[in-house]
């Protein structure tokens, strides 16, 4: 015969065990490993979001010493226009094609400033500008930020879709987190591959 | 109930074998990715063998004292190949395999030579990127530590650009002043708090013999948080008792400046 107290001690011994089992079979790894993808994705957009607004002040200071560039100038300006336009929510996240249009925007962008840089090589006095000096090398840290925050949302979404497939986690995303999907992957950094494009 | 009893089974019966497999796997792994990075063995690891004993002497005191100060950890390495990576990509990676900084803070900084690849960079933590920012490490790299090296004077470049970095990062003191205040306040409670929490604790206590369901909540809850911050808790400081040195949980993003020589 059990006493009352025992068998509420032993039904909050089971709800314990019951909880940790549940947690230990990896029920939080999901909805955790999604926080933290988007977390990763909020990183690059802002990164891309601080490059784009280093570039009015880059592009005034490059006019004041290069006005006849005014081609390579203006592609930059509406390149920055452009992929200032195209936002994207972490919701939108696995859509593929939305992610495709954003990175594609952000690196046409790429290509334009590259091609700015590499103009502006051709003028001694913007070189020796402090300003300008000061400006590359944020851009240049910019740049590098970027590669940096894709290389770790494309580790994030790796985790995430892996969660999705393997077991133990591909139970709960069968069941519980059944509306989760896979979040869109891009390959590494297709614009470093592709080094912009010098014209004389 | 049915959905939680399946896999709860599975994870302690089956299960055993699997982790142990994947866990080898991973070690494996490791030992082939930690084989890449020197080890954190001071304030100053010289893979490459260009920095004299002297300067070593005289810079290594400086990165102690600035992180006695500031919480701050400056960590000079030079590395005798960059694996036919970037400077920045392998900066990047060596400095968050280090985790130099304060877990909270990541305020940790990373200068470090590749002299065969004629490469130097200073990776900035994301704490500090705000005070020592890409400008600014392109400066001190510009000028104090290129000009040298390109003279084949290693010590100084480095001994010079340690200076400024530690004159950037303390100059701008309005956060690591106020840490000695903070700290006071810290460690004596006000009375009135100390009485709080007695009465708090008495509460829950209370709570927990009369009530079954708040009980059930607390175990969940708290046994919960229990388990789960002690895989995340990081370390705090950068001295072990042995007096070895070891980062402290800190991460950086790419932030800071490269150069060549």
């Amino acid at each position: 015969m059990m006493s009352p107290t025992a068998a509420r001690l032993l039904k909050v011994v089971f709800a314990v065990l019951l909880s940790l089992s549940v947690s230990a079979c990896g029920y939080n790894t999901i909805p955790t490993d999604e926080e933290i993808a988007k977390a990763k994705w909020a990183d690059v957009q802002n990164n891309y979001q601080r490059r784009a607004d280093l570039i009015p002040n880059l592009v005034a200071t490059v006019q004041g010493y290069a006005k006849q560039e005014r081609d390579v100038l203006t592609a930059v300006v509406e390149a920055r226009s452009k992929a200032t336009q195209v936002k994207i929510d972490v919701s939108q996240l696995t859509d593929p094609d939305k992610l495709k249009q954003f990175l594609d925007a952000q690196n046409q962008l790429s290509g334009a400033l590259g091609r700015l840089l590499a103009v502006s090589e051709n003028y001694p006095d913007l070189k020796s500008n402090q300003n300008f000096l000061a400006l590359q090398s944020q851009l240049e840290g910019t740049e590098n930020r970027i590669a940096v925050a894709r290389r770790d949302y494309i580790e994030a979404v790796r985790v995430y879709n892996t969660d999705l497939k393997t077991f133990p986690t591909a139970i709960w995303a069968a069941t519980v987190f059944r509306s989760n999907k896979p979040m869109a992957e891009f390959t590494a950094t297709d614009s470093a591959q592709t080094p912009p494009q010098v014209k004389f | 109930m049915v959905i939680a009893r399946g896999p709860s089974s599975c994870c302690m019966a089956g299960g055993v074998r699997l982790p142990f497999a994947l866990l080898a796997l991973l070690a494996a792994c490791l030992a082939v990715f930690g084989a890449q990075f020197p080890e954190l063995t001071g304030r100053i690891v010289d893979q490459a063998n260009i920095i004299p004993s002297a300067t070593r002497q005289a810079v290594e005191p400086k990165l102690a004292d600035l992180e006695i100060r500031s919480g701050i950890q400056l960590v000079v390495a030079s590395v005798a190949s960059l694996d036919g990576q970037d400077i920045e990509s392998y900066a990047n990676a060596l400095f968050r395999a280090w985790k130099l900084g304060e877990k909270t803070k990541n305020n940790g900084v990373l200068l470090l030579v590749a002299p065969n690849e004629r490469r130097v960079r200073i990776e900035v933590g994301y704490g500090l990127e705000g005070t020592l920012t890409d400008a600014l490490s392109k400066i001190i790299i510009a000028n104090a530590i290129a000009p040298r090296f390109k003279a084949g004077d290693y010590g100084s470049g480095i001994s010079r650009g340690v200076d400024d970095i530690v004159t950037v990062l303390t100059t701008d003191s309005s956060e690591w002043q106020q840490r000695p205040s903070l700290r006071l306040d810290n460690d004596q409670l006000p009375n009135w708090l100390t009485w709080l929490l007695v009465a708090g604790a008495i509460a829950l206590v209370t709570l927990l013999i009369v009530s079954p369901g708040f009980r059930w909540l607390f175990f969940n809850v708290a046994l919960n948080l229990l388990i789960n911050s002690g895989s995340s808790r990081g370390r705090g400081g950068g001295f072990s008792s042995s007096g070895g040195f070891s980062g402290g949980g800190g991460s950086s993003g790419g932030g800071g400046a490269s150069g060549s020589w």
